[in-house]
């Protein structure tokens, strides 16, 4: 069993309390996936990361990869070759400094050798989308958009996090015909089947204060559980 | 009315030419470019030249794009690796000869236009660099369209032009949202068109001749055109002008050589 999380945002005391709750399961969890947004606005990530860095007792070493929060500290310390724009748009001007409070400089080259996300069987986990991470992938995504996400890297399915909810959408028997006209051969026409897929919403760690929600997946039968967690904030 | 639409012509000035001609006597009222006005062949101020004087609206082409940004721009500008090296020589002969007003000109070119129900771009609406082929997963294709809001796509990049129709698409989705599972429902994917319109100036459909597309707005009508020129004089030029003598050798043929994209697919995460 995989647990798949996302959005911790500097929220330690909820990544612990997901801790807890992975050590109550009762299947064996094989694999930690972090998609992203170990930073954020919720709370001083120097513990945090120390924390993920030296899992305790059993635990996995969470595989992480970078989400938003990532990405937008990184060009904004002139990495990426943008601005911080998103950030700035979406959490005003003040966003900046309040990120910049809460995150240590020493870890800018740990920051910097994050992958964009992992693709394991026939799973692609990322944060955002399969193009970027700034993607919020959502049940109102329209669908074909979301079955391209999956067919461009031939994925059955996408585990994303940017959202910050969990959600599931099952995309099954998807048809299409299409016909190509060419200056030399006949009409070409083809019928295209897609086999069922999946875009998967993982829940958010940290952002909402005592209540963290994250994603258990069986990779051999497909069965996704979304794990609420109610804990008691830091005063 | 008549819509002509022209791609990748890399500076053939005689293909261009012979191309205008075509489309004045088809009685085409408005011309359209899909970019890569330079690279490959020997006359890329000229072309640019001759296609602002016509005010022809224009997008950004790959090739432009790496003149303006430098081949830095983008590591998989190429399809292959053996494009790559012959494609870099091309780069510096073109990237050392053109003029300042045509380099500025090239940088300010929109990456696509809309008119009506149709949209043009030089690879893809998303990158410039990504080829549609029309063997491509038809929802991949079908999710270009989609994601412009026209009907018809037209695009160059591949130089071989070819007219798909997409249609009878369905999708059945079944969304669990807040703990709530939702009924099964079927999307119903609209018709849709992505229209190729080859190359004017560096065809690779298998005969030297120029290709481009005219389009009758009224009847919905695409024609994808081929037209015959003195192609040995460009050929003639290449080799003059110091350009690997390779482009005139595949120009003659309009053959894709070494242009056979690895990874098709790929699109540069930038
Ligand atoms: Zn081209
Ligand atoms: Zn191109």
């Amino acid at each position: 069993m995989w647990a798949i999380l996302s959005g911790i945002e500097g929220n330690l005391t909820a990544y612990e309390a997901v801790l807890r709750d992975l050590k109550r399961q009762s299947v064996e969890i094989e694999a930690l996936y972090i998609l992203g947004d170990i930073l954020g606005l919720q709370g001083p990530v120097e513990a945090l990361l120390e924390r993920l860095q030296s899992p305790q007792g059993g635990e996995r070493t969470p595989q992480i990869c970078a989400g938003f929060w990532e990405d937008q500290y990184l060009q904004m310390q002139g990495w990426g070759g943008g601005q911080p724009e998103a950030a700035l748009s979406q959490y005003g001007s003040n966003v900046l400094m309040e990120l910049e409070k809460r995150v240590p400089r020493s870890c800018l080259d740990w920051l910097r050798s994050l992958p964009f996300g992992f693709l394991e069987l026939d799973c692609l986990l990322v944060h955002g989308s399969s193009v970027s991470v700034s993607d919020e992938l959502s049940p109102q995504t329209p669908p074909w958009q979301l079955l391209d996400y999956l067919v461009r890297v031939e994925a059955n399915f996408l585990f994303c996090g940017r959202l910050g909810q969990c959600f599931s959408v099952q995309l099954q028997n998807s048809q299409i015909s299409s016909q190509v006209t060419t200056l030399d051969q006949p009409l070409i026409e083809q019928k295209a089947t897609s086999s069922p897929r999946q875009i998967i919403g993982v829940g958010s760690v940290g952002r909402v204060s005592g209540l963290a929600r994250y994603t258990l997946f069986y990779p051999t039968t497909g069965q996704i559980r979304c794990r609420t967690v109610e804990y008691a904030p830091n005063p | 009315m008549k819509i002509a639409v022209l791609s990748c012509i890399h500076g053939n000035y005689e293909a261009l030419n012979a191309v205008l001609l075509d489309l004045e006597q088809h009685k085409a009222e408005k011309i359209y470019c899909l970019g890569d006005l330079v690279g490959y062949g020997p006359y890329p101020n000229a072309v640019v030249e001759m296609i602002r004087s016509l005010d022809i609206p224009t997008c950004q082409g790959c090739w432009d794009e790496d003149i303006v940004e430098g081949l830095n721009a983008c590591e998989c500008s190429y399809p292959s690796l053996l494009a790559e090296q012959r494609g870099k020589l091309a780069h510096e002969w073109t990237h050392e000869r053109i003029y300042p007003e045509v380099r500025d000109y090239l940088a300010q070119l929109p990456l696509s236009l809309r008119e009506g129900d149709l949209c043009f771009t030089h690879g893809s609406p998303q990158n410039q660099h990504e080829y549609l082929l029309p063997e491509m997963n038809a929802f991949a294709a079908l999710e270009r369209v989609l994601s412009t809001g026209a009907n018809t796509l037209f695009c160059g990049h591949t130089h071989v032009p070819y007219v798909r129709t997409l249609e009878a698409g369905s999708i059945r989705l079944r969304v669990d949202y807040k703990g709530e599972s939702g009924e099964e429902t079927v999307f119903t994917t609209p018709l849709r068109r992505i229209v190729n319109v080859g190359s004017v100036g560096e065809p690779r459909h298998g005969r030297p001749n120029a290709t481009y597309v005219l389009y009758d707005t009224e009847t919905d009508h695409v024609q994808l055109r081929e037209v015959e020129y003195d192609y040995q004089k460009t050929c003639a030029a290449i080799i003059e002008q110091g350009l690997p003598p390779i482009f005139a050798w595949r120009l003659a043929r309009g053959l894709e050589f070494a242009e056979r994209a690895d990874d098709p697919s790929h699109i540069c995460e930038r």
